[in-house]
C-alpha cells in the first residue's frame, strides 16, 4: 500500500483536522495537508498535487458537497479520490454525494480501521479502473 | 420514435449492470445509477409512463438503501436485477406498440416485501430521487449500519442505542461513564476544550444576531456548524453527554433551517440555555485535566432534554425581533403607511426585500436602510486571519519589550553618545524607529475587537431584563474598537456591574415609561471608542437618571460627607462611588448583592483606568470609563530619591510642584501636610517609607508629586522628576508579590532597574 499519497483534510474545526490526522497516522499515512473549508481546499488542490481528498460536509463558505461538485467539473481534478465525512444527522445528504460522484463516505465517529479501509478500497479501484 | 432517449437510457442502466464486477455496487456505481435513474424518472412523468415511474423509483429506493447499507448487496442487487428487466420490457412494449398491457404488480410487491419500499408512492423520493419524508429516520436507521457495527473499537462503544431520543440514551450512557472516565488523548482534549469554548462564544454572538433577524439561513446555519463540529468531535473523544446535548441542539437548529421550526425567542433561549450548560460541561473539561475532579461534570439533563421535546408546544411570545421596516419607521424615515404599502409590494412576485422595495418607491435611501440593518446587528465576518497560541503571542510581545529596552541601553550608552561617528549615529536611530515601530505592531497583535465583550453584554441584558420584567434595547457603537487580549477578561467584570445598575436603577419598568411620556422600550448603549492611548467605554441608559438632593441626603444620612457646600454637580454624582454609598432601597437579584459602586471604582482603577459618571434626572445616566489599551505597558513618571529610582504611574498623578515654605504644616496628631491650592493634604516622604538616605529633606527644597488613590490624594516627597517614560512592567515574581507599595518594575532606558510605585498601597503603608 503506497502510504506516501499526499491526503488533504478539508474541515473548519481544528481538532477534528487532528483526530483524522491522526487515524491516518495509525494507518502510516503522514503526507498530510490540511484546509479549513471547500474555498481554501480547492486552491490547494489547483496549486498542488493531491492524491486523495477527505472532507467534512458541514462547512462555512463552500461546503464539502460543493467542493465535491466542484472537484468533478475541474478538468484537471476530476479524477481526485474523495472520501466525504459525515453525520448521522445528515445523513441524507449522502445520497446527493453520491450522485455528484463522492467514492465513498464515512460516518463520524470512525476508527483508524474503518478510515484506512475505506482509502484502500477506493485507492484499489482507482489504480484498477 | 419518441422513446429514443428513454431506451437510450435504459439500455446503458442495463449493460452497466451487467458489466458490474461480482454485482458488486460500490458507491461510484450507485450515484451513476442514481442519475441514470432520475433522468428516467423524468422523462416518464414528462411522457406519463406511470409504471415505468414506479418501477425506476423504486429501484431509486434500493439504491439509497445500498449506498447507507440498510439492505444486503446480494439481496438488493437481485431486485435491482428484476427491476432493470422490468423497465426494459415497459419500454420496448412502449416503442413497438405504443402501450404497455405487462403486469408490474408482482415487482412492486416483492419490492415491498424485501424493502418496504412502496415504489409508487412518493414517500421514498420526490420523483427526482431526493429523500423527502425520511432523512431523520434513515439517519437513526444508519446507527445499525453493518459496516459501522462490526467495529467493535473502544471509540464505538455505547453507539448503538441511539434509537430512542432522550429517555434511554442518557440512562445507557450515564451508566457508561459513570465506571470511569478515562482522558484517550489528552492533548486533542485540550484542543477540543479550546476550540470548543471558542465555538461557543461564536454560537451565542450568532444567536444573537438570529434573533435579531431569525428569517436569515446564513445566522441559522452559522450556530448549527459549530453544535455540529463539537457533536462530531465529542464522539470521537467519547464524551457522550456532550455529543447528546450538541445532537439535541443541531436537530432543533435543522429543523428550524428546514423552516419546519419557527425560530422563536422560546427556541433562543433554549438553545443559549443549551449552550451554557455545553460550556460548563467542557469548562469541567479542564478540571479534570489538572486533577482536580475526576469526571467531567454531568448536570441534570433532564429539564433541557423537555423542554428540547416540548418545543412545538409551547406557545411562542410575539417576536421581539424589529423588523427592518419597523426600525425605519422608528427612525421617523417612513411612516406606517408606507411601510404598509411597501409590505404589500414587496410580497408580490418576485418577492422582494422590504429595504429593496423602499428604495425602488424612492421612500428611503439606500443609505436609511443600511443603517437600519445595520442596526438589525448584521456583522461582516473577518475571514483572513490565523490562530495563533496566545502563550506565543505574550513571548513575542515580552521580547520585544526586552528588545526596546536593550535599544535605549544602547543608545544611552556613552561610547555611542560620544561617538562622532556620522553613519553610526544614523544607523541607531534608525533601529531606534524600527524598534518602536515593532514594539507598536506587536502590541497590536494581542488586540482584539471590543465586539465580544459587547455581545456578552448584550446577551446579560437581555438576561436581566427578563427577570426584571423591562423591555430593553442595548444599541453598539463602535464595537470593532481593539483593546489587548489580556485586558478584556480584566475589564468585564467593572462592565457588568455598571450595566447591572443600569438595568436594575436606571431603566423604570414599562409602565413607569409610559406615564413619563418615553417609549415603552428602554435604550441602553454601548460605546467605545479610541482617547489618547486609552479606550473609554460608555454606557448609557435613557432611564430615570439620579437625583442630585437624594444623593446627598442619603450621603449626608450615611455620615460619608458633612454638608453639600460647595459640592459641584460632577462631585455629586460622584458620591456613589463611595464605599458604603447604595442607592438601592431593596436589595434585588439584580445588582444589591453588597457590591457597591465603590468595588466598580476600585477595580476599574485597580487596571489603571478610570470610571466618571454623569447624569440627568428623567433622562438617564451615563457611565464613562477609560483604560489603558494593555497591560504591558504603562505610562510613568520617572522620579529620583536618594540613589533610587521609581515610576509613578501617569494614571494616579494629579499635580506635580515645588511646595512654598509656607505651605508646610506640622499639625500635632496628624503628621506633616501641605497646603496644595488650599487643600491640606498628608505629606509621604518616599525616603521613610523605603528608608533611603535623601538628597533633600525640606519639602521646599525637594519636589512634590501629588497622587491619587481610593479617593484621596497624598503629597509624595521626591527629590528630582527624571521625566515621562513609557515603561514595559516587569512582575517581580511570586516571591515578592505580596509587598505592599510596589506593583512590580521596569527596565528603564539606562538600563537600571526602577520599581514601580503603587499609590494605593502607599497610602496604606504610611498610615499603618
Amino acid at each position: 500500500m503506497d502510504t506516501n499519497i499526499k491526503i488533504l483534510i478539508v474541515d473548519d474545526f481544528a481538532t477534528m483536522r487532528k483526530v483524522i490526522r491522526n487515524l491516518l497516522k495509525q494507518g502510516g499515512y503522514d503526507n498530510i495537508v490540511e484546509a479549513e473549508d471547500g474555498v481554501m481546499a480547492l486552491s490547494e488542490l489547483k496549486a498542488n498535487k493531491i492524491d486523495f481528498v477527505i472532507s467534512d460536509w458541514n462547512m462555512p463558505n463552500m461546503t464539502g458537497l460543493e467542493l465535491l461538485k466542484a472537484v468533478r467539473a475541474d478538468g484537471d481534478l476530476s479524477k481526485t479520490p474523495f472520501l466525504m465525512v459525515t453525520a448521522e444527522a445528515l445523513q441524507n445528504n449522502v445520497v446527493q454525494a453520491v450522485k455528484a460522484g463522492v467514492d465513498n463516505y464515512i460516518v463520524k465517529p470512525f476508527t483508524a480501521d474503518v478510515l484506512n479501509e475505506k482509502i484502500t478500497e477506493i485507492l484499489a479501484k482507482y489504480k484498477g479502473g | 420514435m419518441k422513446f429514443d432517449n428513454l431506451l437510450c437510457v435504459i439500455n446503458e442502466v442495463a449493460s452497466d449492470f451487467l458489466f458490474l464486477d461480482e454485482k458488486v455496487i460500490d458507491i461510484p456505481t450507485a450515484g451513476k445509477f442514481l442519475n441514470q435513474l432520475e433522468k428516467i424518472i423524468e422523462e416518464a412523468q414528462a411522457k406519463k409512463l406511470d409504471a415505468l415511474k414506479r418501477v425506476a423509483t423504486g429501484l431509486n429506493g434500493i439504491l439509497e438503501k445500498i449506498i447507507l447499507n440498510t439492505i444486503d448487496q446480494k439481496e438488493g442487487c437481485n431486485i435491482l436485477e428484476a427491476g432493470i428487466t422490468t423497465m426494459q420490457e415497459i419500454i420496448s412494449s412502449y416503442e413497438n406498440t405504443g402501450t404497455y398491457e405487462g403486469n408490474i404488480e408482482d415487482f412492486m410487491k416483492s419490492l415491498r416485501d424485501t424493502t418496504g419500499i412502496e415504489g409508487d408512492k412518493d414517500t421514498v423520493s420526490d420523483g427526482a430521487g431526493r429523500l423527502v419524508e425520511e432523512p431523520r429516520d434513515i439517519g437513526i436507521r444508519v446507527d445499525n449500519n453493518p459496516a459501522v457495527q462490526q467495529e467493535d473499537s473502544p471509540v464505538m462503544e455505547g453507539r448503538s442505542e441511539e434509537n430512542d431520543p432522550a429517555q434511554e440514551k442518557s440512562q445507557d450512557v450515564e451508566e457508561e461513564t459513570e465506571e470511569k472516565f478515562e482522558i484517550q488523548d489528552e492533548s486533542l482534549l485540550k484542543d477540543f476544550i479550546v476550540e470548543g469554548l471558542e465555538y461557543i462564544s461564536e454560537i451565542e454572538v450568532n444567536i444573537l444576531n438570529l434573533e435579531q433577524s431569525p428569517e436569515d439561513k446564513d445566522y441559522i446555519n452559522a450556530v448549527f456548524r459549530p453544535f455540529h463540529s463539537i457533536k462530531g468531535v465529542a464522539s470521537f473523544l467519547n464524551l457522550n453527554d456532550i455529543r447528546d446535548i450538541a445532537h439535541d441542539l443541531e436537530n432543533l437548529l435543522d429543523r428550524a433551517r428546514s423552516g419546519e421550526l419557527s425560530v422563536s425567542s422560546i427556541l433562543i433561549d433554549v438553545i443559549l440555555d443549551g449552550s451554557d450548560i455545553l460550556k460548563e460541561m467542557i469548562d469541567s473539561l479542564n478540571e479534570v485535566l489538572d486533577g482536580s475532579r475526576t469526571q467531567p461534570l454531568k448536570p441534570d439533563l433532564s429539564e433541557l432534554k423537555s423542554r428540547i421535546q416540548n418545543i412545538d408546544t409551547q406557545i411562542e411570545e410575539k417576536g421581539e425581533v424589529k423588523k427592518v421596516g419597523t426600525i425605519l419607521v422608528e427612525d421617523g424615515v417612513i411612516t406606517e403607511e408606507i411601510l404598509e404599502d411597501a409590505l404589500h409590494t414587496a410580497k408580490e412576485e418576485p418577492p422582494k426585500k422590504i429595504g429593496e422595495t423602499l428604495v425602488k418607491k424612492g421612500k428611503a435611501t439606500p443609505k436609511q436602510v443600511a443603517q437600519a440593518l445595520r442596526k438589525q446587528g448584521h456583522q461582516i465576518a473577518d475571514a483572513s486571519t490565523i490562530r495563533v497560541d496566545v502563550r506565543k503571542l505574550d513571548d513575542l510581545i515580552d521580547m520585544i519589550g526586552e528588545l526596546v529596552i536593550t535599544q535605549a541601553m544602547i543608545k544611552q550608552n556613552p561610547s555611542i553618545t560620544d561617538t562622532t561617528d556620522r553613519k553610526l549615529i544614523g544607523d541607531i536611530s534608525q533601529l531606534a524607529s524600527i524598534t518602536s515601530e515593532l514594539q507598536r505592531t506587536s502590541t497590536s497583535l494581542r488586540m482584539i475587537p471590543i465586539k465580544q465583550t459587547f455581545q456578552r453584554m448584550a446577551r446579560l441584558v437581555r438576561d436581566l431584563t427578563k427577570n426584571a420584567g423591562k423591555v430593553v434595547a442595548v444599541e453598539m457603537e463602535g464595537e470593532d474598537t481593539e483593546i489587548d487580549r489580556n485586558m478584556i477578561d480584566e475589564i468585564y467584570n467593572p462592565l457588568v456591574h455598571m450595566i447591572r445598575n443600569s438595568v436594575d436603577h436606571g431603566i423604570e419598568t414599562s409602565e413607569e415609561r409610559v406615564k413619563a411620556g418615553k417609549p415603552e422600550k428602554g435604550l441602553i448603549q454601548l460605546k467605545a471608542y479610541h482617547k489618547g492611548g486609552n479606550i473609554v467605554i460608555e454606557i448609557s441608559d435613557d432611564g430615570k437618571g439620579m437625583n442630585k438632593d437624594k444623593l446627598v441626603q442619603k450621603a449626608l444620612d450615611k455620615g460619608l460627607i458633612n454638608s453639600s457646600d460647595g459640592l459641584s454637580e460632577h462631585e455629586i454624582y460622584r458620591l456613589i462611588f463611595l464605599p458604603g454609598f447604595s442607592t438601592a432601597e431593596k436589595v434585588t437579584d439584580v445588582s444589591g448583592r453588597g457590591v457597591g459602586m465603590d468595588v466598580v471604582k476600585q477595580a476599574v482603577e485597580k487596571l489603571r483606568g478610570k470610571t466618571e459618571v454623569t447624569s440627568s434626572e428623567g433622562k438617564g445616566t451615563t457611565f464613562i470609563s477609560c483604560f489603558p489599551l494593555t497591560m504591558a505597558i504603562i505610562d510613568g513618571m520617572i522620579v529620583k530619591v536618594g540613589h533610587e529610582k521609581y515610576i509613578i504611574p501617569a494614571t494616579a498623578i494629579r499635580q506635580l510642584l515645588r511646595p512654598a515654605h509656607q505651605a508646610y504644616n506640622n499639625v500635632v496628631g496628624k503628621g506633616e501636610m501641605l497646603n496644595v491650592m488650599g487643600n491640606l493634604l498628608p505629606l509621604l516622604r518616599l525616603h521613610d517609607v523605603f528608608k533611603i538616605e535623601p538628597e533633600c529633606v525640606n519639602p521646599w527644597e525637594a519636589l512634590v508629586v501629588v497622587v491619587e488613590a481610593e479617593n484621596r490624594s497624598k503629597c509624595l516627597l521626591v527629590d528630582q522628576v527624571i521625566g515621562k517614560e513609557e515603561v514595559v512592567i516587569k512582575s517581580l515574581g511570586d516571591g515578592l508579590k505580596a509587598i505592599k507599595g510596589v506593583s512590580g518594575g521596569a527596565i528603564l532606558g539606562d538600563g537600571n532597574v526602577g520599581l514601580i510605585l503603587d499609590p494605593e498601597g502607599l497610602f496604606q503603608l504610611s498610615e499603618q
